[in-house]
């Protein structure tokens, strides 16, 4: 009986070790092509175009380095990668600053499981409208004449409108902020869900307080929800052009920009130097976020 | 002895249930007390109650001299060990048991030696020496259990709350934790509240055995009495070794569907009339033989058996369909055959039952 299911077990694992089954490639296969036809293909495009040579009018496939070497010596085109990394960075700190908390009362305080899918529900009714009705809604929020600055002026706060509010860096991170917060309060709220609830009363059993128990408790168990929230963040706000050009008077440009800006003039070198570089970014950003949490182990 | 904890009058309502329905409670100092009760008896929320866990409406918990009904539970100094044993899953063995003694909000251990001789001192008290740096999913489940009962004793606690602490244990582990859980405790020294399902597991653990029924306590004593004497019939049925007939007192017995059942010495005081008889009392004879003058004697037919090793269950149905269990142990006699649905006369001495009246 042992000797049979010994010989079993050695004849699955050389099953195994031949490789996948026919049946396992055909299940592949429609995605394997998919994503050869869709993604490796134009990845590989695009990075062949940007060595070709740019003329004003023209595009030759002719390699050279000129749109890289025009790129990297370029204030516009290394302030734009400058800019998409600062607002990358500032709007990142602000949605985890404004989710985590709501990501925390959602998940951990409300313990109501009904009450848990309706607040999460209205998180993303903001979603039932149109990107830009959403991004556009912010105009007549923060402008010279908008709610906040009248708001203001009523009460006597201030005597001048703050100008600063439209048009500028700060309303593209205000409104980038409002339109990807809940990408970091779904899975930061996921993963809060999941944490027994007897485990923080052992805690508090054993002697803890509040923070204590955020610090070495809730928090480091909630970090893989913290990490996809940050990736899925990142990824959105790094290829970003639509609010930047919407809510800055075109003031800030992001590499999505100039990328828009590029191919509006046919200028397909430059833009294909500008893709290679976000694509670049962005997967070295992903990388570095997927060392902080081991999310195979964790999910 | 003096009492450790103290509750007087002790109620928790959820909605419209009374979850506990004015518990009066005094546990002595250094000592293992189990509480048994059947589910929805409100157990879990006594010791929730008593952990602070959970408010009570009214009464109020006196613990070592102080009143802690609005202390929060971090500092009541009360320990409790969770019946999924609830360890930290992102923290090793070591670091679970060190977490109480750093992290509390009183008198944290900040000295890294004392910290580390104190933890691996519990460490080896509960036998998990060498599983240290192991990943809390990796160790088997008694281990867990050594962990959830080492991360709380590390910390000194007065008195340990044990919610069905052997429940998620297998058969053989948890008669071998039994022994090992009352040596732990003697060692430490501090009260051990114990809660169960389990009548063997309450009887051979506790020094003092607690019966709670429907919100209340209903009995408060040792092993021997709890078992030999049960104050009212809801004791006598968690037990488990108790055939109970309802029906009222008559002249000369105790009126039954089964006729007049004869007993001698005075009845219980309780609130619902039983009389009851445990099954290692009870006789098996064939049908129509004679009784002598102290016996009662009914009819019934056999069902079935069960052979558990030491003992074998006999089950009987009654003319009235009620099925009637009786047991033999296997060191006085070898097991007879009986044929099913076959009549036996079932016999027992006055003097063995219990009546509640």
């Amino acid at each position: 009986m042992t000797m049979t299911a010994v010989t079993e077990e050695i004849k699955t694992e050389k099953a195994a070790a031949n490789g996948p089954s026919g049946k396992t490639l055909w299940l592949l296969a429609p995605g394997v092509l998919w994503m050869l036809l869709f993604l490796v293909l134009p990845l590989a495009m695009m990075l062949y175009v940007s060595f070709w040579t740019q003329t004003t009018f023209k595009i030759e496939p002719t390699l050279t380095l000129k749109s890289w070497i025009t790129f990297f010596t370029s204030d516009t085109y290394l302030g734009a990668l400058w800019t998409t990394v600062r607002i990358w960075l500032i709007v990142l700190a602000a949605t985890v600053v404004v989710g985590y908390p709501a990501a925390l009362f959602v998940g951990l305080f409300v313990k109501n499981k009904t009450l848990q899918t309706v607040l999460l529900v209205l998180c993303v009714i903001p979603f039932w409208t149109s990107f830009l009705i959403r991004v556009l809604a912010w105009r007549p929020m923060l402008g010279k004449e908008g709610a906040i600055n009248m708001i203001l002026m009523k009460i006597g706060i201030i005597s001048q409108p703050i100008e600063v509010l439209l048009f500028s860096e700060l309303s593209v991170i205000i409104g980038m902020t409002q339109i990807y917060c809940v990408f970091m309060v779904g899975p930061i709220a996921f993963m809060l869900g999941r944490i027994d609830p007897s485990i923080i009363e052992a805690a508090k059993d054993l002697g803890a307080g509040f923070w204590r128990i955020f610090r070495t408790i809730i928090l480091p168990l909630s970090m893989p929800g913290v990490v996809v929230g940050a990736i899925f963040v990142s990824v959105m706000v790094l290829g970003e052009f639509a609010t930047s050009a919407a809510l800055s008077g075109r003031k800030v440009n992001l590499l999505g920009n100039i990328i828009v800006t590029q191919v509006g003039s046919l200028k397909w070198a430059f833009a294909a130097v500008a893709g290679v570089v976000l694509t670049i970014l962005m997967g070295a950003v992903v990388a570095a976020l997927l060392r902080v949490v081991d999310l195979r182990k964790e999910l | 002895m003096s009492a450790v904890l103290q509750l007087s009058n002790v109620v928790k309502t959820y909605g419209d249930l009374r979850a506990l329905d004015g518990i009066e409670l005094s546990l002595p100092e250094d000592s293992y007390v189990s509480l048994l009760g059947p589910s929805g008896s409100g157990k879990t929320t006594l010791l929730r109650v008593i952990a602070g866990f959970e408010q009570p409406e009214s009464g109020a918990i006196r613990f070592s001299g102080k009143d802690v009904s609005n202390t929060p539970p971090h500092e009541r100094n009360i320990g409790f060990v969770f019946q999924n044993f609830a360890l930290f899953p992102h923290l090793s063995v070591y670091d679970n048991i060190a977490f109480g003694l750093v992290n509390r909000a009183v008198d944290p251990v900040t000295d890294m030696k004392l910290l580390d001789r104190k933890v691996r001192d519990m460490i080896s008290l509960v036998g998990l020496a060498g599983l240290e740096g192991r990943a809390t999913t990796q160790i088997s489940g008694g281990q867990k259990q050594r962990v959830a009962l080492a991360r709380t004793l590390v910390t000194e606690p007065q008195m340990v709350l044990l919610d069905e602490p052997l429940g998620a244990l297998d058969a053989n582990l948890r008669a071998r934790m039994r022994s090992e859980l009352r040596m732990i405790r003697e060692r430490c020294g501090v009260t051990f509240l114990h809660v169960t399902g389990s009548e063997t597991e309450a009887l051979a653990m506790g020094d003092t055995v607690l019966v709670l029924d429907r919100a209340r306590i209903a009995q408060q004593g040792d092993s021997d009495t709890i078992y030999n004497r049960p104050c009212s019939p809801a004791v006598a049925r968690f037990l488990n070794c108790y055939n109970l007939f309802s029906g009222k007192m008559a002249d000369g017995g105790f009126a039954t569907a089964q006729g007049l059942l004869g007993f001698q010495g005075h009845p219980q005081r309780a609130a619902d009339p039983a009389y009851a008889i445990r099954y290692d009392r009870v006789d098996i004879r064939p049908a129509g033989a004679a009784a002598t003058a102290d016996e009662v004697q009914i009819e019934g037919t056999f069902i079935a058996s069960e052979y558990t090793g030491s003992a074998v269950n006999a089950f009987f149905s009654l003319d009235d369909g009620k099925v009637f269990e009786v047991e033999a142990h296997l060191s006085h006699r070898a097991p007879e055959n009986y044929e099913p649905h076959r009549r036996y006369a079932l016999a027992w001495k006055r003097e063995d039952a219990l009546v509640f009246a």
